[in-house]
């Protein structure tokens, strides 16, 4: 979707009409955006810093799953496997016996979360495999398969019994430093957490505008198309599969930052789904639409606990929880289906149209 | 340029080499030949159902003959994926439109320069720099060579599925052409157009045979006989998958066989509005 330009606004260079951001409104708001994201949330709304953690989580995971299913038109049930994949590689490779110095000196962690993300990448392109002979339906299956196989299979049976029967993983955190920042207190992860997000969305924005996403967005579109066009789309495939695996694993690497420990449940099926579910909500085919996906389903989760702890139930929310945005999904399926970023474009391509919005 | 008929015999760009294809008990290719030579256009008609567009799939790699080789430039290429034969020089245009619909106009053709392009995964994530320059480049090229030879300049920004239909088949030409091909194989680039489209795309089909910048060899699928006969220098005539007649414009006329097949369906090319 191509956005409209404000009435009046015309580029005079190719690299001006390639950047992102063309008037200075949408600077202003951006650095707005910024300054609530740096300074608003992290310093005057710590009561909800828990919730906008949890937005980054869910955002970044989103965004993978985005970029396969929104862009690529590879879709995917089994994307917590890759966040699985992720979290443990991370904790067990902070688990190595590292040098002193260069843990002192806070070079480990990084690398170990880029190393996490390629190896959840390899793992991911593993299962895109089969994608480059079979599609929709049975594809489905296939990533099925992956969520089954790595998380309730090799990673419950084995690699969760490294160190111990029946033991969480653990990372102290004390060991999560990028040079001399040690990421400890909740205000650290958010950081943490948002700067992986911004640093993950503009890879993948970069992406779109350039040779790699416009292939993906071609085979998405019209594959026999893209082929004839010189597209090689068995590799362009792996590569949209490797990326979304890539930002699955630093997604699931954050989040064992974020509590220090990890098990099996924190990777099921159900979240594969939610995942899928946020950009079903969000939009399909928007990077907006997973920030709304996943505000979307932050807030109401928020929100049901709230009236849940008013009405003073006991608390356990997880099935209202499911149902809620089981209801949801299909509200947007029947009445929204472009999701809550279609909205947006819609009204805001209203207003910069004005006074000729029609 | 009806007598210019490429006079050298052995610069042959493509050739089919007795291929047959078959869907089931439908014999859509029953051992074709055909020699296209460089800087030519040759065109390729019959009725409807005869096969052509199935002979089209074969040439680009959507479709893998049965029987027989296509070679191109003296080499078999008949096991080759499309996008190993577009990277040879090969590209086309569909007769069903095969633009991407939810792109703008300058992302389809941006498409079409895909194989210049380098960038990687690297580089692109990071785009300053190498990713940017490329962009810039290839928007230059597309801006210089496309879009102002095709006059689309006012739609660049447009979404395509959006655009009317025959410039949608220009956009889809334009695609064609970014990646700077040898041979181009159009799919009833007229079809559905209106008179004076009709006129605009022969003019860039003629431009592109015969300016220097391009040279293209064409191989051109139409059912227009006006358009076909005045822009071809060897018109390949098929029907029911038999080739009934390779030769030149006036050849084919003046055949009683091909008369005999287009028999009754004069009209049918006279109705164009
Ligand atoms: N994928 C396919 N599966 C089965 N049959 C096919 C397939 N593609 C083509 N055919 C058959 O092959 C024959 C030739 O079809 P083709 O599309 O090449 O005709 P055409 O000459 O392009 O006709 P038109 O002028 O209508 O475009 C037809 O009988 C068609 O039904
Ligand atoms: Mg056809």
């Amino acid at each position: 979707m191509s956005t409209f330009l404000p009435c009046g606004v015309y580029h005079e260079t190719y690299a001006q009409d390639h950047a992102f951001w063309q008037t200075n409104f949408i600077r202003g708001k951006m650095i707005l955006l910024a300054l609530v994201s740096f300074i608003a949330i992290p310093f005057f709304l710590t009561d909800y810093l828990s919730e906008f953690i949890l937005l980054i989580y869910w955002s970044l995971g989103a965004l993978g799953v985005q970029l396969l299913i929104g862009y690529c038109g590879q879709l995917t049930l089994g994307h917590a496997a890759f966040l699985a994949v992720g979290a443990y590689a991370s904790f067990l490779l902070m688990a190595l016996p590292w040098p002193r110095f260069m843990l002192d000196m806070g070079v480990v962690y990084p690398l170990v979360l880029l190393i996490s993300g390629i190896i959840a990448g390899i793992w991911c392109v593993i299962f895109g495999l089969p994608s480059a002979r079979v599609k929709g339906f049975y594809l489905i299956l296939t990533t099925m398969a992956a969520q089954f196989i790595t998380v309730d299979f090799f990673i419950a049976k084995y690699v969760s019994q490294i160190g111990g029967r029946q033991q969480d993983l653990t990372l102290s955190s004390d060991l999560v430093k990028f040079g001399p920042w040690t990421v400890d207190t909740k205000r650290d992860i958010y950081y943490y957490g948002l700067i992986l997000t911004i640093l993950m969305t503009f890879m993948v924005l970069n992406y779109l505008r350039s040779k790699p996403g416009r292939a993906w967005v071609a085979i998405r579109d019209n594959d026999i198309a893209a082929e004839s066009m010189g597209i090689n789309i068995t590799l362009y495939k792996l590569q949209a599969f490797f990326v979304s695996g890539f930002i699955g694993g630093v997604t699931g690497a954050f989040w064992g930052a974020s509590r220090n420990i990890i098990s099996v449940e924190d990777f099921t099926f159900g979240k594969s789904l939610w995942l899928v579910g946020i950009i079903l909500i969000g939009g399909v085919g928007s990077i907006h639409g997973v920030f709304y996906g996943a505000a979307f389903m932050v807030f109401m989760i928020w929100a049901l606990q709230e009236i849940v702890g008013m009405v003073g139930g006991t608390g356990n929310i997880i099935y209202y929880k499911e149902i809620a945005f089981g209801l949801a999904i299909c509200g947007f399926l029947l009445f929204e289906p472009n999701g809550l970023a279609y909205r947006w474009w819609q009204s805001k391509n209203y207003f910069n149209l004005w006074p000729f919005s029609y | 340029m009806n007598g210019a008929t490429a006079s050298h015999r052995d610069d042959v760009l493509l050739e089919l080499d007795d291929i047959s294809m078959s869907f089931g008990k439908v014999q859509a290719l029953a051992g074709i030949g055909m020699k296209v030579r460089k800087g030519e256009i040759h065109s390729v008609i019959g009725p409807n159902g005869a096969g052509k567009t199935v002979m089209m799939n074969c040439i680009n790699g959507i479709y893998q003959p049965q029987i027989g080789n296509v070679n191109y430039k003296g080499e078999k290429i008949n096991k080759l994926r499309p996008h190993k034969r577009a990277a040879l020089g090969i590209s086309r245009t569909f007769q069903k439109i095969e633009l991407f619909g939810g792109m703008t106009v300058l992302d389809n053709i941006r498409l079409g320069r895909h194989m210049h392009l380098k960038t990687g995964l690297i580089s692109g994530a990071f785009w300053k720099g190498k990713t940017q320059k490329e962009e810039i480049e290839a928007r230059e090229f597309i801006e210089e060579e496309i879009i102002d030879f095709l006059e689309i300049s006012h739609i660049r920004k447009k979404t395509v599925h959006m655009l009317p239909y025959g410039l949608q088949k220009r956009v889809e030409l334009g695609r064609a052409l970014a990646f700077d091909p040898e041979l181009l194989l159009l799919d009833e680039p007229l079809a559905g157009l209106n008179l004076e489209e009709v006129e605009d795309m022969a003019r860039y089909i003629l431009d592109l045979n015969e300016e220097k910048r391009w040279k293209m060899t064409i191989i051109l699928v139409e059912h227009d006989m006006g358009v076909v006969m005045d822009l071809s220098n060897r018109v390949l005539v098929l029907n029911f998958g038999n080739a009934i007649m390779d030769g030149t414009p006036d050849e084919v006329r003046q055949n009683p066989e091909v008369i005999k097949a287009y028999l009754g369906e004069e009209d049918l090319y006279a109705t164009r509005r």
